[in-house]
């Protein structure tokens, strides 16, 4: 194992996520030397459990957070705005698969939306063309299936519904992918089981994570320094404004300061401006970065909704990989269906005791008992598409609630936009008449989980007054500061998002590589 | 007519069986299952119990919801019809007492591998080598779908109205949405 002086001058990473995780693995094989440090505990493959709640227990980030807004999710789970992982890995432990690209337009959709009201919608500073080799390298790495010679991955009983309800009401464009979990051996990992724990850490190693790829290859290079259980409360700066260092909590609460050359932080989009505002200094009163005062704000998590649909025969969605189908007719900008932006729909399955907390909170008696007597005969989907940016939907530090470090919590605050309801409300609609397509008995319409998609909250942007990072995650008042996960996107698109945030940690490490080579950084 | 909870303090009140039945019925009147076995509800009942003692709060929010459920205008909860206990539930669903209840049991009983059985979930599966043999793709009153992408002679529409038809749901008026 190695290890790295406190005052060695490292690359220090915070999170070791898809962004963290990836970062960290592509500077590390390039002969840079990191500290990756982690939150969580590290975890390995054989403690993974199949049980949703005990293995949310063992792996969720449960530490509080609050909530205000009007969003279901402020009364329903005050504490819990978000299904996030504290462990090495990050949320990669617990995600499912689908890797979708953002379309062209996507990647400017004020240009392509225009002005909507209330939304602070802005062109990314980059381009499809720019992403695409990042695309690429990103599908190879996660193994996407029907990519780069990946094979499709086989149906299971839940994709059978879907896709067959899909060509009745006429879509064209489904699959059992794109999805980054092995349908056969590769990259040294097994094929898939289809065991039906996607949501929950892989005890089988087909399903990519950090945890089972970058991270190990990473301390194979001797230039990595894992240090799990500790949690970064603070980005400290020289007398020019450069971060010099950052401070950290171990497993027992003591103090410790890494120097650093270059800070990067990918701790998620709620952890990450977090970070930088408690950052703050006499230099950076506002927060670390945040002269432009947009750390925090444009949260986004994606417009998502589910239907849980009853048949006469059984489904058993339960059974094999939860997000393997796709659906990708609605991902694209039709203003004729009453809202901007596009959507997917996607399989998506949950056991009782996650269906039973999720399908409709709240509720009980018999309306409620019959989302669950039905549920071999159920059949579920999610919708996944973009949602509008704004100002107010943000994540500040809690004025009065602290963590058990004592350091004041994230809140976060989430509001509807309509464009956001009207899609929802399309999606059920499109979802219930597929269902309906295929002989549903009854259709339950499920609102939003706690956010799995969390971006926005230091958006990349062409100038420095918009946002929070430059086109390759680099803090715009910070120069060896960066932004590497999902923080960064400046607008949502529809796609699931670890594939586009594994490609940009990705082109960030190149970016950095180079800068490096040529002593600017 | 003294009840129990005037002689006995609150917590003991809570470790006595008609606290554990009044609580049973209650858990099934609001979770009614017919597949489910009773054991589950009790189960259910006795960890909710168990909580419940953890902390003064919801000793006493819970020994007196129970409590109260003895000397209802139309009797005794347990003596009631079924769909006059669940008028009743109905009427105190706001209370700390019901919103404890209904959580907790939501929580509790659908966590059972008893009644995970009872609904047909087969729970942990990685053991027995997951579902690739065991039924993952056993569906058979659908057609095999296609598992790859389309490749016909259609282009994915990014942008605009597609040029096929599909079945659409009502469309959402602008002036429900501003844009
Ligand atoms: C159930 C579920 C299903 C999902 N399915 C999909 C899917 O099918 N497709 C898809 O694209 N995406 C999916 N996702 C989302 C995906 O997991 C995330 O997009 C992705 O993991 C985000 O990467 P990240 O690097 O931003 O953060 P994370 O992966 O969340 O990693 C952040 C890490 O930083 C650590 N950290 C935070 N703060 C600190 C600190 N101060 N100090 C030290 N460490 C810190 C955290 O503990 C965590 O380990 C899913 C998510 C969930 C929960």
């Amino acid at each position: 194992m190695t290890a790295f002086d406190h005052d060695d001058e490292v690359v220090v990473i915070v999170g070791s996520g898809a962004g963290g995780g990836t970062l960290a693995h592509e500077l590390t094989t390039r002969g840079i030397r990191v500290v990756l440090i982690e939150a969580g505990a590290h975890i390995r493959l054989e403690e993974h459990v199949n049980d949703e709640w005990e293995a949310f227990g063992q792996m969720a980030w449960t530490d509080p957070r609050t909530t205000s807004g009007s969003w279901r999710i402020a009364r329903d789970f005050p504490n819990l705005p978000a299904w996030l992982v504290k462990a090495v890995g990050g949320t990669t432990t617990h995600w499912a698969g689908a890797t979708p690209r953002f379309l062209e337009h996507e990647l400017r959709a004020r240009s392509t939306y225009g002005s909507i009201e209330g939304a602070t919608l802005l062109d990314w500073p980059l381009t499809l063309a720019e992403l695409a080799p990042y695309y690429d390298r990103a599908e190879i790495a996660l193994g996407s299936s029907h990519r780069h010679g990946r094979p499709a991955m086989a149906a299971n009983n839940n994709y059978k519904v879907l896709a067959n309800g899909a060509a009745r009401v006429g879509y064209n464009f489904y699959a059992t992918g794109p999805y980054g979990t092995n349908s056969e051996p590769y990259d040294g990992r097994p094929g898939t089981i289809q065991d039906g724990f996607n949501f929950q850490g892989d005890r089988s190693g087909a399903k990519w994570s950090t945890l089972v790829r970058e991270i190990p290859r990473a301390e194979a290079t001797g230039n990595l320094d894992l240090r799990p259980d500790c949690q970064v409360v603070q980005i400290t700066h020289d007398a020019r404004g450069r971060a010099d260092a950052v401070i950290y909590l171990d497993a027992d609460d003591n103090l410790h300061r890494q120097r650093a050359r270059v800070v990067a932080v990918a701790g998620n989009s709620i952890e990450t401006p977090r970070l930088l505002l408690l950052s703050a200094s006499s230099r950076f009163p506002d927060g670390l970065a945040n002269s432009s005062g947009h750390v925090g704000r444009h949260y986004m998590r994606h417009t998502t909704g589910s239907v849980y649909a009853q048949f006469e025969h059984p489904v058993h969605q339960y059974r094999g990989e939860t997000m393997a189908g796709i659906i990708a007719d609605e991902a694209r900008h039709d203003p004729d269906r009453g809202f901007a932006g596009g959507y997917y729909l996607e399989t998506l399955a949950l056991g009782p005791a996650f269906l039973a907390a999720f399908a409709e909170p709240g509720s009980w008696g018999p309306d409620f008992t019959s989302i669950l007597d039905g549920y071999v005969n159920t059949a579920g989907l999610w919708i996944v598409g973009e949602d509008m940016p704004q100002e107010t939907n943000r994540v500040t530090l809690n004025g009065t609630v602290t963590d058990a470090h004592g350091l004041p919590v994230a809140n976060v605050h989430f509001d509807d936009h309509p464009n956001d309801v009207a899609m929802r409300e399309h999606g059920y609609g499109q979802a219930e008449l597929l269902y309906d397509a295929v002989g549903s008995t009854s259709a339950h319409r499920t609102p939003p989980y706690p956010s799995t998609h969390n971006l926005g909250t230091s958006r990349m942007s062409a100038k420095p007054e918009d946002g929070v990072t430059n086109a390759f995650g680099r803090a715009h008042d910070v120069p060896n500061l960066f932004v590497s996960d999902g923080s960064v996107f400046t607008t949502g698109g529809a796609a699931n998002p670890t594939l586009t945030i594994v490609a940009l940690a990705m082109r960030q490490a190149d970016h950095i590589v180079d800068l490096f080579s040529r002593h600017e950084l | 007519m003294t009840s129990l909870s005037t002689e006995e303090a609150p917590r003991r009140f809570l470790e006595s069986d008609r606290a554990h039945v009044l609580l049973v019925r209650v858990i099934r009147i609001a979770f009614p299952h017919d597949t489910l076995p009773v054991s589950a509800y009790e189960r259910t009942a006795d960890s909710l119990l168990n909580l419940a003692v953890q902390t003064n709060r919801m000793t006493l929010a819970v020994a007196n919801g129970l409590d109260s459920l003895g000397s209802l205008p139309q009797g005794d909860f347990l003596g009631l019809p079924d769909d006059e206990a669940f008028a009743h539930l109905k009427s105190i669903e706001r209370t700390e007492f019901f919103t404890f209840v209904r959580g907790n049991t939501v929580l509790t009983l659908y966590n059972l591998p008893e009644v995970w059985a009872a609904l047909g979930y087969e729970g942990a599966s990685v053991e027995k080598g997951g579902y690739l043999t065991r039924g993952f793709d056993d569906l058979n009153w659908l057609p095999d779908p296609r598992v790859e992408e389309y490749s016909g002679e259609l282009t994915r529409v990014e942008q605009g109205p597609l040029p096929y038809p599909v079945k659409a749901s009502r469309r959402t008026e602008a002036d429900e949405v501003t844009l």
